[in-house]
């Protein structure tokens, strides 16, 4: 153990510390004033991730890949930037958050306080240098996502989405710790930096186990993320869970859980040019992902096709949409997964919203056959779901259209050798058309249900709304901005030294 | 000494009857039981690891492995107690209510 | 033999805090034997009857209040460990400082464990 470079920059664990601390005070107002916590605490949290979001921008200037507190923090622009969409993530969840609690009559206190610490487990999860923090992280966000997914604590429903991504989720995080185990083992380090420096070095100290061992980290990683072959968890436990819940699960996890995934797989394990072992990890792992990628998005488009609910449709469009991210994996650069990840929880967030508010009270109307001639009654809710749809198919010039196409687009050009992943995804997001287009031919082309009322919007759900809306159609017409801070180097990339 | 790689198998052994027993156990309880097994066989291989390679990192990571499973057990415990309170049983067959 | 002097301190302040607690107990408490007060210690259960009873689900509430807290004793020990060494390279309040964030946090769970009424045994 050594003391030397420690490094305890506590400014770089500023917006970690920020939502922690803000998870624990509202755990606090909740057990001693439970009244004033259905009014202060959704303020209380909104503020607390507007300065969280302050502290990741304070961060920018200071990105460089020296790690702080041993290794096990990297302050580079893929954490700056995954942060800052993990925390726009949580600001829109929790403007939607307050009409939620109140229409179901929910505890407000913990949901809070709650999404407070899920929110600082995924950042941590972005911010991990080592293979420790990366686990702590998941498993932080993974615990706190586990209770919300069964708020609703009557409701047989949710009792069972919970169950079931709890046991689901800590089995894959168990194949995940074993994988990191045997990395750990075959190169004496958890540092991903380290890991990468052994490889380059070439001085694997079991090369066999370490391809265990990568493989394992593959499958948890594949489980998380929820893409094909280890997606069979996701329907039940999207359709079970309380919808707002549901699009909180789709997003925010799945964009941190990417960047962990980025970190150690594109950067700690991302060598094809080191000897031996090194290289032919990377041959593995690249294939096997473009592999899950095409499996992925095939089943999820096509299972797709035959759902009839709304949610349990985009939880297979959101395994699809894994398909689709994981191609980007091909350039072992992080700007297309961001890009994609960035447009994808925008469209994704507003499509559950909508899905949230026209469901009413216990999620009772779900189905699309709900939605029959609702179109001209509900304009402010029936065109933003169109425009999401259409932006989850493709089409521009809506944001999803754009992630699709850099994503595409960067893999064409950088691996020749797997284009056949590209033309499968291109097809797929064809076939994918249908089913988005379907529930706008519902909405506006079929007779209107009889016992249709309009649903209440609050302030606060408006303005969540509008935050999806126009990201969504700014990322499709602006997308340079963006892009321009994703393809920011950070300065220094090659002179790290390895840190045990 | 007993060789480490005793010390692996024993560990990949236990893994294998935790993923088995996920796999194949009825009851909640008993499949939670058996995930817990898996995260402290590897917990013998992160202590294994980390003796014969003089490290004390692998200690730390279970450490935190330890803790993680304790957060995990209650709430884990905490869905069981409130499935059973809504359900009466803690078969995993009964629990299909969501369907593909 | 000179290193095991602190241990056998320790020892001693044990024994005396155990025996001057159960003196005073004695001597201030009131005595009211019930009969289940008289009963065997079972942590509350029944001694006799049938093993293949129903426990009441308080009893897992304190036993999960009680694995979390004691499983965050284990970062403790190594802390402890290190305390010295550690001291040399930063400074020593700072090095106490940060234990001391950690156990803020438990007491902040354990007062929140309290407020919601987990260790009231008659509830509802």
């Amino acid at each position: 153990m050594q003391f030397s470079n420690l490094n305890l920059d506590y400014f770089s664990i500023l917006p970690e510390i920020i939502t922690a601390l803000a998870g624990v005070i509202l755990m606090l107002i909740d057990a001693f004033s439970k009244k004033a916590g259905r009014k202060l605490s959704p303020m209380f949290s909104l503020f607390a991730l507007v300065a969280t979001l302050a502290s990741i921008i304070a961060l920018w200037p200071r990105a460089s890949y020296t790690a702080s507190f041993a290794g096990m923090i990297v302050n580079d622009h893929l954490r700056l930037y995954f942060a800052l969409v993990i925390v726009a993530c949580g600001i829109i969840a929790t403007l939607l958050a307050s009409q939620f609690l109140d229409d179901e009559a929910l505890p407000p206190g913990e949901f809070y306080a709650l999404m407070m610490f899920a929110t600082t487990g995924m950042l941590m999860m972005a911010s991990a240098g080592d293979l420790v923090m990366v686990f702590l992280g998941l498993e932080t966000s993974s615990i706190a996502t586990y209770v919300m997914a069964g708020y609703r604590r009557t409701d047989l429903r949710a009792n069972e989405s919970s169950l079931k991504y709890f046991l689901l989720g800590s089995f894959s995080a168990a194949f995940l710790l074993y994988g990191m185990a045997l990395t750990y083992g075959a190169t004496g380090t958890t540092n991903i930096e380290g890991i990468r420096q052994i490889l380059i070095a070439g001085k694997v100290i079991y090369p066999q186990m370490l391809l265990v061992g990568v493989a394992m980290m593959l499958v948890g990683f594949g489980f998380k993320i929820a893409t094909a072959p280890f997606h069979l968890w996701t329907p039940d436990v999207y359709e079970g869970a309380p919808t707002l819940v549901t699009a909180i699960l789709a997003t925010g996890p799945k964009v941190a859980v990417f960047a962990a995934f980025l970190r150690v797989f594109a950067e700690g394990l991302g060598t094809p040019t080191a000897p031996a072992v090194g290289a032919q990890i990377y041959d593995n792992w690249i294939n096997a992902l473009a592999v899950m990628a095409a499996i992925g998005m095939t089943f999820g488009n096509i299972v797709a096709l035959a759902q009839r609910n709304m949610k349990r449709m985009l939880a297979y469009s959101s395994i699809a949409h894994g398909g689709y991210t994981l191609i980007g994996f091909l350039t072992t650069e992080y700007a297309p997964v961001g890009f994609y990840m960035l447009t994808y929880a925008l469209m994704s967030l507003g499509a559950f919203a909508i899905v949230q508010m026209l469901a009413r009270e216990g999620d009772a109307k779900t189905e699309i056959s709900d939605y029959a001639g609702i179109g001209f009654e509900v304009p402010n809710l029936s065109f933003p779901l169109a425009i999401f749809m259409l932006s989850m198919a493709g089409i521009p010039p809506m944001a999803g259209f754009m992630g699709k196409f850099y994503v595409f687009k960067s893999a064409w050009v950088s691996s020749p050798n797997l284009r056949w992943l590209v033309i499968v995804a291109i097809i797929n997001s064809i076939i994918s058309v249908y089913y988005y287009l379907y529930p706008i031919v519902v909405m506006f082309f079929r007779p209107p249900v009889s016992d249709f009322t309009k649903p209440r919007l609050s302030p606060m759900s408006q303005l969540a709304l509008a935050i999806t809306i126009i990201g969504t159609l700014y990322f499709g017409l602006f997308p340079n901005g963006a892009l321009k801070v994703l393809q920011q180097k950070t300065p220094g990339a090659q002179q790290v030294a390895v840190q045990k | 000494m007993v060789p480490l790689s005793w010390y692996l198998a024993l560990s990949a052994a236990l893994f294998t009857i935790g993923v088995a027993g996920v796999l194949v156990q009825r009851n909640v309880i008993s499949i939670f039981m058996c995930i817990e097994l898996m995260l402290n066989s590897v917990n013998l291989t992160l202590v294994a690891f980390s003796r014969f390679l003089n490290q004390s990192t692998g200690q730390l990571f279970v450490f935190i492995v330890m803790a993680v499973a304790a957060a995990e057990a209650a709430v884990g415990l905490a869905i069981i107690i409130s499935v059973f309170r809504n359900r009466e049983t803690l078969s995993v067959d009964e629990e299909s209510l969501l369907k593909l | 033999m000179k290193e095991y002097l602190p241990i056998l301190v320790v020892f001693l302040f044990v024994l005396g805090f155990a025996v001057t607690n159960l003196v005073l107990a004695h001597l201030l408490g009131r005595h009211r034997n019930t009969r289940a007060k008289l009963m065997p210690y079972e942590c509350g259960i029944d001694p006799v009857g049938s093993a293949h009873q129903r426990f009441s689900v308080r009893f897992y509430l304190v036993a999960m209040m009680f694995i979390l807290f004691d499983i965050e004793a284990v970062f403790l020990l190594p802390w402890a460990v290190i305390f010295r060494s550690l001291s040399e390279k930063l400074s020593r309040p700072f090095v106490y400082a940060e234990m001391m964030v950690f156990l803020i946090v438990l007491l902040v769970g354990y007062i929140y464990v309290w407020k919601k009424g987990v260790f009231e045994w008659n509830r509802g």
